[in-house]
């Protein structure tokens, strides 16, 4: 399988206050991240997903180990033309209009005068910024400034986008809508690289996760594999009566299997609200 | 450099700029400066003895040169702060942009802005001089005494000197604040060095002397290469008032050194920003 990010052996040390001591914070991590796919990176805070995005884009330089995008090195132009980056919690420019920044971005990125108008209509339309575009920035909500940004990183047509935690301070309406939009993007054959610590929306969107803990990667897989491990299966149906949940333990126990147990599931808070809330204009 | 890359610079070098004007500090200086280059007639009789026109020039040449200064210090530290602290820089530099691209746009909008400030200080002060030449002209003929004169060419190629002389301010406090860690760092240290380029004569002073030690002559030597005369800068009277203008060349030398200068600092700011940590 063709690795659009590769990270071996990566270690980061920081040196803290005036007599440098050293903060270990990533530990020899190695991850392969498959092409085409949506690849979660979890954790709790400070446990060095960000710092390791960092270095796999060349903003930060590891003590050891070796990074690569798309086969190329992380530092390299070529590599970040081919790749797409939200920072956490991204702030922008706020006396640009959201059209501007994106045009911006778009010209940075290598887009040429030619393609430059459709480029940032589709980012513009596929993040659904078209109809604030032309507003300027600094008018945004917390949602509108994930979604131009998410617009501002896909504008030049990336294999590879990078998302550190897209849905930071977003209602869960926006984030079930970015969640839409990596589902989109995987779709056009790119990979998304989403850190995030929303863990229902990670479960949902990505194939692969690497969860980190103290600046190592404790676990790693596909996300069916990692999740399937214990011999437990529900069967969901609805108008249960006593008498047919009699009937279906005898078929079961007929058949070999154990009921371990018979209960209502809850629906989660998130999936109530996203019932009840439609969205609001600036989600 | 490639057009590429050239394109990239101009357009991080066009957003500067475009935020740059915005700041209030700029509108600030602006405004008092344009103000107290316009009341300066007012304070004409603090002559000390000297012209008239020789009083408000060079009280326009001291506004242009101390707001100037204190905008090319704070405005291209905090720029490139703002920059960092809000990480912007993490999303442009996560482009195709190299770090000397970002910080060569950042020093290039900046400059534009400073050249804004010093056009639009200059058309006020030649106004105010020009006017008042045409209002003594009359008094000092009929007193029997040569009319003062104003030279617009010189004032010209003085707005060019002080262009100059803020770039290299501000290619130096780009240099600080890419390797230092605060803004108020950057600063102070923006600020000290503005005045050791003024003070630079000391050190050439000390270089002529000859019962001086080899430590003292070794200080003193680096201090005036190291060191930006900034004091060169100073001939707007020369330029402006004096009908046989400036020295032969000293224009096109302060220009000369000053290029060397200002093409120095931003290499070492590339340099050392090459492997800042974002």
């Amino acid at each position: 399988m063709k690795s659009a990010v590769s990270i071996r052996n990566l270690t980061k040390d920081f040196a803290v206050g005036m007599r440098g001591l050293k903060l270990r914070a990533v530990d020899d991590v190695s991850i392969e991240m498959p092409a085409g796919q949506v690849f979660g990176l979890l954790g709790p805070n400070g446990c060095g997903k960000s710092t390791t995005l960092k270095i796999a884009l060349g903003l930060v330089q590891p003590t050891s180990g070796t990074t690569s995008i798309l086969g190329d090195g992380a530092a390299s132009p070529e590599a970040r033309r081919r790749t797409g980056f939200l920072p956490e919690a991204p702030y922008f420019h706020r006396f640009l209009t959201g059209r501007e920044l994106v045009r911006y971005c778009a010209r940075l990125s290598g887009v040429g005068e030619d393609g430059l108008d459709d480029a940032v209509g589709r980012a513009l339309e596929l993040t659904a910024m078209s109809s604030a575009a032309d507003r300027p920035v600094g008018t945004y909500s917390k949602g509108m400034l994930q979604r131009i940004g998410l617009a501002q990183a896909v504008v030049h047509g990336p294999e590879l986008v990078i998302l550190d935690e897209p849905t930071a301070g977003v209602d869960p309406v926006g984030a079930a809508a970015i969640g839409g939009m990596i589902a989109e993007m995987r779709s056009q054959g790119r990979t998304v690289v989403l850190c995030s610590h929303l863990l229902g929306q990670v479960e949902q969107v990505c194939d692969r996760i690497a969860i980190m803990d103290r600046g190592m990667v404790v676990l790693q897989g596909a996300v069916d594999e990692v999740l399937a491990g214990r011999d437990r299966h529900l069967i969901e149906v609805s108008s249960l009566t006593r008498e047919a949940e009699s009937a279906a333990r005898e078929a079961l126990a007929r058949a070999g299997a154990v009921v371990e147990g018979v209960s209502r599931p809850r629906r989660t808070l998130e999936e109530l609200f996203r019932e009840l809330v439609t969205g609001s204009k600036d989600a | 450099m490639t057009m590429d890359a050239l394109r990239r610079t101009h357009w991080i070098a066009r957003i500067t700029f475009l935020e740059a004007v915005r700041q209030r500090l700029f509108s600030f200086l602006l405004l008092l400066g344009a103000a107290l280059a316009v009341s300066s007639v007012a304070f004409r009789f603090l002559n000390f003895g000297h012209g008239e026109l020789k009083f408000v020039a060079d009280f326009g040449f001291g506004i242009l040169f101390l707001f100037g200064s204190l905008l090319a210090v704070v405005m291209t530290a905090q720029l490139l702060y703002a920059e960092l602290d809000n990480r912007t820089a993490l999303t442009l530099l996560a482009k195709p942009v190299s770090r000397s691209e970002f910080l060569l746009g950042k020093f290039l909008g900046v400059w534009a802005v400073l050249g804004v400030f010093i056009v639009l200080l200059c058309s006020i002060l030649a106004g105010v001089l020009l006017t008042r030449a045409a209002e003594i002209a009359p008094v000092a003929e009929a007193a029997g005494r040569v009319p003062p004169s104003v030279n617009a060419a010189g004032l010209a190629i003085f707005a060019l000197l002080q262009w100059m002389r803020l770039g290299i301010i501000a290619a130096l406090t780009l240099f600080l604040a890419a390797g230092a860690r605060t803004f108020l760092f950057s600063v102070v240290a923006g600020m000290l060095a503005v005045l050791g380029g003024q003070l630079q004569w000391l050190a050439q002073d000390l270089l002529t002397k000859p019962d001086v030690g080899f430590f003292q002559r070794s200080l003193a030597w680096f201090a005036t290469r190291a060191v930006p005369n900034l004091q060169q800068f100073n001939i707007g009277d020369a330029l402006v008032l004096e009908s046989a203008g400036a020295p032969a060349g000293a224009a096109a030398s302060a220009l000369l050194a000053g290029s060397l200068h200002l093409l120095a600092f931003l290499f070492l700011a590339c340099a050392l920003f090459r492997r800042r940590e974002i």
